[in-house]
């Protein structure tokens, strides 16, 4: 193999396919403007659609004398829980909470602050009190917070309608997979009432069902140690089902926990009597270290499927598109020998591979970083690599393209055209998938044994590296074994390239 | 005698799926001199494609041998590649690149110095009137243009040993035209020209020897008056005997 003469082929090459829209596009389009794009575009359309769906109103189903109950129970909460609520709204650098709208801009104001915990940098002053403050509150306090905007949610978003109409809202069939549950209320059990919930038509999105006596005697105080069991109808596979009836057990739980306070209180007892263990929660993760989780399982499989992707089409240009377009054979006539033939165009599908994964890397690293992010989540995936990770991490590119590289090239020099290339390079993408996804797979641990599958390995030891792990003995098998497979790829495909029959097959 | 070409016994099978084997070439024996066109005529799948391939190194023989320019087709294959010019069908241009990219390619492929490439390229752009269209990609070039790039090409070079695989087939009268002024050219020049194709016209104009191969054989081998006193005044009669003799 003479050097200059790989040199002059791998220039020519990567002239010619540097002039390929195709190659481009998915050599530097693809990871620079549309990667970013999507990233953003999804984020925020999933963020939208939650806060739609947060802020959305839902139609619950119920009989009146039970829905005013429950609604009693709401404004009740609010008046005995009004001074608490005023210091913590103050606290959150809000003037007052007292109406309805106020409670709606308090829970926000939480949701706001409690998204950005973790990350300092960059914050006014008032702001980061706001968020020492919200980070010093007890957990009882946290839980009323978040209680504030549960009760608040019923009394502001909730379109009621009554049981009887039901049947006229829905067909009364049942579609496929809906089973009505067994012991239901009388007023529940009726299969029209479980037809309207689960309807196209989406009218009614839960229903409740409250034995109304018990309760009158609960608000009443005339039965203090009174339990009332309230049954919700939903289909769970809906998600503004789902949706009612998350806010409708928040609301309850709510309710339930502040009558167990008050009752606790009128026997002078504390909540440790019913409560005998208390397990709080203390997570030392900051967001920043939970989005690194997260984007630690992302970019291995970016990199690995955009480096498949920047080294598909050179490598079936370079091989079948040339012999579609006669240019193999002029190639083969001049004084080369095959093996640098090869190996100019291994380093131009290399080149391609690695660029297009670095840039990948690169852009969606920035994207996270650099707020096109909605407010909020930018935050969230506030990124900082560790520079010895990032360079660990570009080494192990190195033989991920020169196996894609490698293994693209042998199979499309097999095909006689492009669009037989094509065919038998299309299923490796799906092979390369299922190893490339394993860093995503939340219950698979970085394990020894798994630095001997290529890739998944590949995959593992990137998501570690992003977290700060530094797993030497992992890292020296996959690098090792990565080569290796790498290089005897390479050994196979430069094999097909001495055999005529291969190369002249058109 | 300069001999330039020489084959001998060359043979090629092809090998397929389970075993099976077509003999494409069996024992081809021909030479070729300076300054002489040597005509390899037969009909499609006679096996002159083959013969070319194994004279220009992109096949190799399973049997005989050949010598270009003194080089050994199996043994000095880079050897016989830098003393041959090989045009065919088969040999095209990269659409996405100029003509003066893909002679500049190529004379580097051939270990040419960059003053020599650019001298070289200026000269053949006056002599097939390339100027107009040298730095436009050829996937913008109409046929007689490509196919003068193409001239260009294997002559960039300038070997002593020409190769040519029915270099007219697909071209209009014009570029075919040019084609065989070409070849004309090249025995002028002293070349030794190996040309292969089944139009009578282009034998008698520029053939001195030529070789009917039919089935992988050669079924006759000498000069037109030879070939004429053997199976008729007619060339094509005469070439239609020949096959039928050895059907």
């Amino acid at each position: 193999m003479k050097l200059a003469n790989v040199m002059i082929i791998a220039r020519k090459e990567f002239r010619d396919v540097t002039r390929d829209r195709r190659t481009l596009m998915f050599m530097m389009l693809l990871p620079i403007v549309v990667m970013p794009l999507l990233v953003t575009g999804v984020s925020r359309f999933a963020i939208n659609q939650m806060k739609a769906k947060g802020e959305r109103e839902l139609t619950i189903a119920a009989d009146p004398l039970a829905r005013n109950q429950l609604t009693t129970l709401a404004n009740r909460w609010l008046t005995k829980n009004a001074l608490t609520i005023g210091v913590i709204s103050s606290k959150l650098g809000l003037d007052t909470a007292s109406t309805l709208d106020g409670l709606g801009r308090l829970s926000e104001r939480a949701e706001l602050l409690r998204s950005q915990s973790g990350d300092k940098p960059g914050e006014d002053a008032a702001m980061l009190a706001q968020m020492k403050a919200m980070e010093e509150m007890t957990p009882d306090q946290q839980q009323f917070l978040s209680d504030i905007g549960s009760v608040s949610r019923l009394l502001t978003l909730t379109e009621w309608t009554t049981l009887d109409v039901l049947p006229a809202a829905g067909d009364g069939k049942l579609a496929q997979g809906v089973t009505i549950p067994k012991d239901l209320p009388p007023a529940l059990a009726d299969p029209r009432v479980a037809a309207a919930i689960t309807s196209k038509e989406k009218t009614v999105h839960a229903a409740i069902d409250v034995p109304v006596d018990s309760l009158e005697r609960l608000i009443d105080g005339e039965d203090p140690s009174a339990g009332v069991k309230l049954t919700v109808l939903y289909d769970s596979s809906q998600s503004l089902s789902d949706e009612a009836f998350d806010r409708l057990s928040a609301f309850i739980e709510a309710i339930s926990r502040s009558e167990m306070r008050g009752r606790l209180s009128a026997q002078s007892l504390r909540p440790g009597f019913i409560e005998p263990f208390e397990l709080r929660e203390a997570n030392v993760a900051s967001s920043s270290r939970k989005s690194q989780a997260f984007l630690g399982g992302l970019l291995p499989y970016i990199a690995i499927l955009f480096s498949f992707f920047g080294a598909f089409y050179p490598s079936l240009d370079l091989t079948a598109g040339e012999k579609e377009r006669f240019t193999l054979e002029t190639l083969l006539l001049a004084p080369v020998s095959r093996l640098d033939i090869a190996a100019g165009k291994f380093v131009v599908v290399f080149t391609t591979a690695i660029t297009a994964a670095v840039l990948t890397i690169t852009s969606m690293a920035l994207t996270f970083s650099y707020g096109v992010l909605p407010e909020g989540t930018a935050r969230v995936f506030h990124l900082e690599f560790q520079p010895l990770a990032l360079v660990l991490t570009a080494s192990l590119l190195v033989p991920v393209a020169a196996l894609f590289a490698a293994l693209l090239l042998g199979v499309a020099l097999c095909a006689r055209s492009f669009k037989e290339a094509q065919t038998y390079a299309t299923p490796i993408q799906f092979l390369i998938i299922l190893p490339a996804v394993a860093a995503m797979m939340p219950d698979l641990e970085t394990e020894l044994k798994w630095a001997w599958v290529p890739l998944m390995n590949v995959s593992l030891l990137m998501k570690e590296l992003l977290k700060g792990n530094y797993l030497w003995e992992f890292y020296g098998i996959t690098l090792g074994s990565m080569l290796a497979l790498a290089g005897l790829v390479l050994w196979a495909a430069s094999r097909l390239f001495q055999r005529e029959s291969v190369l002249l097959r058109t | 005698m300069n001999e330039l070409v020489v084959a001998t016994e060359l043979s090629k099978v092809y090998r397929g799926a389970k075993g099976s084997q077509t003999r494409a070439v069996e024992s081809v024996s021909f030479s070729c001199r300076a300054g002489e066109v040597f005509g390899l005529l037969g009909p499609n799948g006679a096996g002159k494609t083959t013969t070319l391939r194994m004279l220009s190194t992109v096949l190799a023989p399973s049997g005989g041998s050949a010598v270009i320019a003194g080089h050994d087709v199996v043994r000095d294959a880079d050897g016989v590649r830098a003393s041959i010019g090989f045009l065919s069908g088969n040999t095209g241009l990269y659409p996405r690149l100029t003509p003066r990219e893909v002679l500049a390619y190529f004379g580097r492929l051939f270990g040419m110095q960059e003053a020599t490439i650019a001298q070289r390229t200026a000269e053949l752009s006056r002599r097939f009137g390339m100027d107009e269209f040298l730095d436009k990609r050829c996937d913008a070039l109409s046929s007689g243009m490509k196919q003068k790039v193409n001239v260009a090409r294997t002559v960039l070079h300038d070997p002593p040993v020409m190769i040519l695989d029915e270099p007219t087939t697909g071209l209009d009268v014009l570029a075919s035209r040019t084609i065989v002024e070409f070849v004309k050219e090249c025995r002028t020049r002293g070349k030794c020209v190996i040309f292969s194709t089944h139009i009578m016209g282009e034998v008698s104009r520029l053939c001195d020897r030529l070789a009917i191969v039919h089935k992988g054989r050669v079924q006759f081998l000498g000069t037109l008056p030879e070939l004429r006193a053997r199976a008729g005044d007619d060339l094509e009669e005469a070439f239609i005997a020949i096959l039928e003799q050895a059907a």
